[in-house]
């Protein structure tokens, strides 16, 4: 029913599967009357969909036969699947509308309104396929009233799908002259059986009826004039909507100025009218704001304010704080639009009243406000200042007063540096973290300011040396450094990278190197360390076009997409693509991250050693039986191991295998205490001390834990969603590092051949570059990115456990790569 | 005027969104499929559907203070229809998807777009926008029932119902009427008796049996008090007529006539029912977005209509009223530790001293919890919440002779709990709202005559009607502090 082309890709078997489907209709006890109309409803979904109405012309006959005689919900059913063959083959049924008509004529029980419905659809395409016409005669006008041929399967046919009307830039019309005689007293007729319809199919025949009179020059439009007072009044949103598209279709020629004036003061009256629920009124005020007037001024399909919408009548939709958002937002950006048509005296104090309701919004937000509050109120604020942003002595004090509250409150910070807001903002807030005491940056709130000085390093526009001292003073007037924070330091980096790339990045260019120097010595991080000097290198070495070269050149990713290499990259925000994702792609993370709602799934590493003698031992053990291996741990990082039992172990027979299960919390290398008690032949029992087995990092890396069917672009997604999670530094925990080397004597491909076989995603060798994910249990990843460029290789790790950066950092990764490593500077 | 699908989403505090209920109209999505042609984008699958509608109406992560692509100010939210971002920003989306909450419901719907899809064409441009629309408030009442909330036992039967009603309702993407409100009685009718008149639609069959007509009038005020000569008080007064007609015939005459007495302010915003046949122009005319020039039409108001089996709201008008029925004032000052307290109610003189309630609450926010509370009443009762944030003051029937009621005294705050938060009652902002309802009145005056109903049908009809006068929102405004302007009236 809903997926008929799932089952049915083809048009021959969609016919098929239809006259199957019509098998089971036809035995289909009678008193199963919710079944058959199912099955009628998915014959016709089948037919539709697989495009063979045109060839499967039993169909629509059976159901017209049905809409004669047969219980009431079969016939309504089949009236309503004709309707949507008709819909969707216009013209299907314009050569059976006095059949139809007779029907209608012959149905006073409540199906009436079907088959009024479907004899209109099929009457409102019939002429429109005649405008198609040149020269259309008077007998074959009558003759689409009159006929009652077959289907018309092809002939005549319109578009699949005719546009209404109201999207047309022309108007189809018949010829002049034209007997309407008949059809006006049909038209008549349906209009006044209207009131019986349901409200919702009632706007549907109004709409079709309005269609058929633009089309046809000899109906006039007075025929809807009765309706008109009934229509003004309703509550109903369908019949008003209904209504407005008459207005758009006929203007002056049925509404005059009078009823214009009347029917958009119902309209904004309808907007805040207290018994209509919020989205109605939401729609009413889109309504206003597109509405259909007579002499529109401009037609761009762009929101207007009609000109009888003047600030006396819009009064009452003034947004209010006990607004919902929603209404809130709509009613400003029109009372925006509202006062900005106004003439001046009106103008100046209804803007004045806005102001003060933005004002009013913000001193919520200072009071503590929700989440919500904030950003509704910041989404009002950016609505005013678009449209009056011209207005610079309101804007500032609207700057000034999001400054103030930036004071107050820096968790404001990332609303605040929304690409939206103007650089007079972002200049406003760099003034007042300058002025703060030093008391009142914390460690808490400093993260917040770096937030917002990374953004301001950003804009050229800003001079950037007081950014600099205040890091400076920072930086050395507390124990940052001593602490040797990441994040911190992290983030005072992302400032420096923007600040690199700023073009007065001369005038500062001795704070900033001093900046970088203090902090690649004083800051008590490797990483954080590390990466200063990078900085330090590149902004002492190269000139400020190159440098931006080569920043732009990360930021923008290139081949290799390279977002987040640490520092280098500003901490992008990239939180939102991780959370949102396309169904594909959140399916392969979703079906991965799945897998771990199943106990203890991929949380053991197993480790495989052989069981042997000591090189020279007593012969008096060289057959020892029913060993029992116990394992200590020297850390509380793994879980307690489990006891071995082994049979036996000879000298001169093979070594027996062991397999150590190991299950970490933290996937750090250990040693385990290994005792054992075993049996001699004499039965005496021993025990002995053996040597404590090392597990050394790379032992516990494990491939991505996916079905082994996986595809490979199911890993290469999910090696991608990790790193963008992890590249967002949304997580505490994550951390994003790079690292450059020269392979010396082996080439970079079979480097990680060697090293990284079983745990490789992609191994692009054409581009030179290569995707590994190294999993270790329970839950952490160490993702590379390695490539290769000119004479160099560059390795990106990001991890979503950042504690286990020392271990890449002490042993490169592999042990392998640290012996190739010999340079760590950028290659320039 | 399709829609390609329908959505029921319920979202528990803390939980991911979760697909209660979906439906697609394939027949609808050959035509978008035709119509977009390569701008063509796909229902995506149920699943990922909860995740986007909750980002676009700002309820994921709740506990992240930021989140760029539910938070970010260029989108502007202010539109009954969502896009919703299949591929991040930038990406595909799905438009418009119109949506309607309720509670821990979403419910959500996407129109069929008949126009090229760019640019984007306006929302009301749109047939099936209303009718979208249209189906969602339907299909709110019918899943939630009067009462808004329902248990979730009676939510899941209902949801179960769902396929049924859409079969009658909405078979194949194209709305034909909307489900019927939830816990209305299918009323007991015999089958229409044939002949010529045609049955109209919204009428199942015809009713047999004792004849009688309620009509009931509710009228609700609305009022902000703020006693300052820079903040004008404002009020108005909005009304409903109620009616349940069991009357004999297939299409029986019905006609309901409302009153206002010598002078009473013209009813405004006339909204009817479509059973309503016809309409005489001067009812339409006042509306309350103009001013009264006093030559308005004032009645009376005549409603011909052909009653459906169920209650329906036969029509709803606003009104304009010299004063509001209790005049108030409130006075906060605060002192060291504790708050002074004096609020005035008064009963203006029109209005009938018999109440079927009157409470008075007073709430205490951004506060420690009250403590020692000195505070007397000239008339009711005074309760302190258990809560220890709110003193009711429960006026009782009547106000006493004189119509005036005080209560004065001091509050403490000794308690080293703080009591509930609003970031509105900051400070000195603080309110008092009323709750009253009075029988047999209404502010407007308006009145349907027992005897002025006049029903064409061949038996005579009992008649009941009734009325009353409700409050809905109606603040005092501390004097002494700063009260949040609630309307645009002051700009006139």
């Amino acid at each position: 029913m809903e997926h008929p082309t799932i089952l049915c890709p083809s048009a021959s078997v969609g016919e098929e599967t239809a006259l199957e489907l019509l098998s089971v209709f036809s035995h289909t006890p009678q008193k199963s009357i919710v079944l058959k109309c199912n099955v009628m409803l998915a014959i016709t979904n089948v037919i539709i969909c697989t495009s063979c109405l045109n060839t499967h012309t039993k169909t629509a006959e059976d159901w017209l036969d049905l809409c004669g005689l047969s219980q009431q919900p079969i016939r309504a059913t089949a009236c309503d699947c004709l309707r949507e063959m008709e819909t969707c083959s216009p013209g299907l049924l314009s050569q059976k509308l006095e059949a139809l008509y007779l029907l209608k004529q012959q149905e006073t029980t409540v199906l009436h309104q079907s088959y009024c419905l479907l004899y209109t659809l099929g009457l409102k395409n019939a002429i429109r396929i005649l405008t198609n016409q040149k020269d259309v005669t008077d007998l074959e006008f009558k003759s689409i009233l009159g006929g009652n041929e077959g289907f018309a399967w092809k002939s005549n046919q319109l578009e699949l799908t005719s546009l209404p009307i109201n999207m047309l830039v022309q108007v189809p019309r018949l010829t002049q002259g034209l007997d309407c005689k008949e059809l006006k007293s049909i038209m008549s007729l349906l209009l006044e059986e209207s009131y019986l319809l349901m409200p919702i199919s009632q706007s549907a025949l109004l709409r079709e009826l309005v269609e058929v009179v633009a089309m046809v020059p000899g109906l006039s439009r007075t025929l809807f004039k009765s309706q008109l007072l009934r229509l003004f009044g309703t509550a109903d949103v369908s019949l008003m909507h209904a209504t407005l598209f008459m207005k758009d279709t006929f203007t002056d020629s049925l509404f005059t100025t009078v009823d214009e004036n009347f029917l958009l003061k119902r309209l904004v009256g309808m907007a805040q009218h207290p018994l209509l629920r919020i989205t109605e009124k939401l729609f009413y005020m889109e309504c206003i704001l597109h509405f259909p007037e007579n002499r529109p001024i401009s037609s761009s399909g762009e929101e207007s304010l009609p000109v009888l919408v003047t600030p006396r009548r819009a009064a009452f939709l003034h947004p209010t704080v006990f607004n919902d958002s929603a209404t809130m937002l709509c009613r400003l950006n029109l009372l925006c639009l509202v006062h900005l048509e106004a003439n001046e005296g009106e103008a100046d104090k209804g803007i004045g009243f806005l102001f003060d309701h933005i004002m009013a919004l913000l001193k919520i937000v200072d009071n503590d406000g929700s989440r919500e509050v904030v950003v509704t109120s910041l989404r009002a604020l950016f609505i005013f200042l678009m449209h009056f942003s011209g207005m610079e002595e309101l804007s500032e004090k609207l700057i000034d007063k999001l400054c103030d509250m930036y004071s107050r409150h820096s968790r404001l910070a990332p609303n605040l540096i929304d690409p939206v807001w103007s650089v007079k903002l972002l200049r406003g807030l760099q003034k007042r973290i300058m002025e703060m005491p030093p008391l009142q940056l914390t460690i808490h709130n400093l993260s917040w300011h770096l937030k917002v000085l990374k953004r301001v390093a950003k804009e050229g526009q800003i001079t950037q040396r007081n950014t600099i001292y205040l890091l400076l003073n920072v930086l050395i007037n507390s124990n940052l450094c001593e602490r040797g924070n990441w994040q911190v330091g992290n983030a005072v980096l992302a400032v420096y990278r923007n600040l690199l790339d700023h073009p007065s990045i001369d005038q500062v260019f001795i704070e900033l190197a001093d900046l970088l120097q203090y902090i690649s010595i004083q800051y008590d991080d490797t990483d954080i360390k590390d990466h200063a000097r990078i900085y330090y290198t590149l902004l002492t070495n190269l000139s400020w076009e190159k440098l931006t070269g080569v920043l732009a050149k990360r930021l923008d990713g290139g081949r290799a997409k390279e977002r987040s290499h640490s520092a280098i990259m500003a901490e992008s925000e990239e939180i939102a693509k991780s959370v949102e994702a396309t169904g594909e792609v959140r399916n392969w993370l979703e079906v991965y991250q799945g897998q771990f709602q199943t106990p203890g799934f991929g949380s053991e590493v197993t480790l495989r050693y052989n069981l042997t003698h000591a090189k020279e031992t007593d012969p008096l053990f060289d057959k020892v039986f029913t060993i029992c291996l116990h394992f200590e741990l020297k850390d509380s990082n793994y879980a307690k191991v489990t006891d071995i039992h082994v049979p036996c172990v000879f000298r001169d027979r093979k070594s027996p295998e062991v397999k150590v299960k190991l299950k970490p919390f933290q996937p750090y290398p250990t040693s385990l205490c290994v005792s054992a008690m075993f049996t001699m032949q004499d039965g005496r029992s021993w025990h002995s001390r053996l040597p404590d087995v090392s597990v050394s990092f790379p032992e516990i890396f494990l491939p991505l834990p996916l079905p082994p069917n996986s595809s490979r672009e199911c890993r290469e997604q999910v090696f991608e969603r990790i790193w963008e999670a992890t590249a967002s530094g949304n997580s505490d925990k994550s951390a994003i590092s790079l690292f450059c080397f020269k392979p010396e004597d082996k080439s970079l491909a079979d480097l990680i051949k060697t090293h990284f076989q079983g745990y490789l995603i992609t191994d692009q060798q054409s581009e030179r570059s290569w995707k590994v994910l190294l999993f270790l249990p329970p839950k952490c990843h160490i993702l590379l990115k390695i490539t290769q460029a000119e004479d160099a290789a560059q390795v990106s790790i990001a991890t979503d456990n950042r504690e286990l950066l020392p271990f890449p950092v002490s042993c490169r990764v592999s042990s392998a790569l640290l012996k190739e490593k010999s340079t760590k500077a950028l290659n320039n | 005027m399709s829609i390609r699908a329908l959505w029921v989403v319920s979202h528990e505090k803390g939980e991911s969104g979760k697909v209660r209920f979906s439906r697609r109209f394939p027949t609808v999505e050959f035509r978008a499929k035709s119509l977009a042609g390569t701008q063509y984008v796909a229902v995506p699958e149920d699943r990922v559907i909860p995740q986007l509608l909750l980002t676009e109406l700002g309820l994921v992560d709740p506990d992240k203070p930021y989140v760029e692509v539910r938070d970010d100010c260029a989108r502007q939210h202010r539109s009954l229809a969502v896009e919703l971002r299949l591929d991040g920003p930038g990406g595909r989306t799905l438009w418009p998807v119109l949506t309607v909450t309720q509670g821990v419901l979403i419910l959500a719907c996407l129109p069929l777009v008949e126009a090229p899809p760019e640019p984007r064409p306006p929302l009301p441009s749109l047939a099936s926008v209303s009718q979208g629309l249209a189906l969602l408030l339907g299909l709110q009442d019918f899943l939630c029932g009067p009462g808004g909330k329902p248990e979730p036992d009676v939510l899941a039967s209902r949801l179960a119902a769902l396929p049924a009603v859409l079969l009658q309702v909405c078979p194949l993407g194209r709305p034909l009427d909307t489900p019927p409100p939830a816990g209305s009685v299918p009323a007991a009718v015999a089958p229409s008796p044939g002949g010529a008149q045609k049955q109209p639609a919204w009428k199942a069959g015809v009713h047999r049996g004792r004849a009688v007509v309620s009509v009931a009038l509710t009228e609700k005020v609305r009022s902000m008090q703020y006693g300052k000569s820079s903040q004008q008080d404002i009020w108005d007064v909005y009304g409903m007529v109620m009616c349940k007609c069991e009357v004999e015939g297939v299409l029986p005459n019905v006609i309901v006539t409302l009153t206002l007495p010598h002078n009473g302010s013209p009813l405004q915003d006339i909204l009817v029912h479509p059973c309503v046949t016809s309409l005489d122009a001067s009812l339409l005319t006042a509306c309350s977005v103009d001013e009264n020039d006093g030559s308005a039409f004032s009645g009376p108001y005549k409603f011909p209509f052909s009653p459906p089996l169920e209650l329906f709201r036969l029509c709803s008008y606003t009104s304009q009223v010299p004063v509001p029925p209790i005049l108030g004032s409130y006075k906060l000052k605060a002192e060291e530790n504790h708050l002074k307290v004096n609020v005035v109610l008064k009963l203006h003189e029109s209005v009938k001293n018999s109440f079927e309630y009157c409470n008075a609450h007073i709430p205490f926010f951004n506060q420690n919890l009250m403590g020692n509370v000195e505070v007397k009443v000239s008339s009711g009762q005074l309760e302190v919440s258990k809560e220890k944030n709110l003193l009711v003051w429960v006026l009782g029937q009547k106000f006493p002779k004189s119509r005036e009621a005080t209560l004065e005294g001091t509050v403490h705050f000794s308690g080293t709990v703080a009591g509930p938060t609003d970031p509105l009652c900051s400070g000195l902002t603080a309110y008092v709202k009323l709750y009253f309802r009075v029988p047999d009145l209404t502010l407007s005056g308006c009145c349907v005559d027992q005897h002025s109903v006049q029903v064409y049908s061949s038996a005579k009809p009992r008649i009941v009607t009734t009325r009353e006068l409700v409050s809905s929102e109606y603040y005092i405004w501390n004097s002494t502090g700063d009260a949040p302007v609630s309307s645009g009236l002051m700009v006139l």
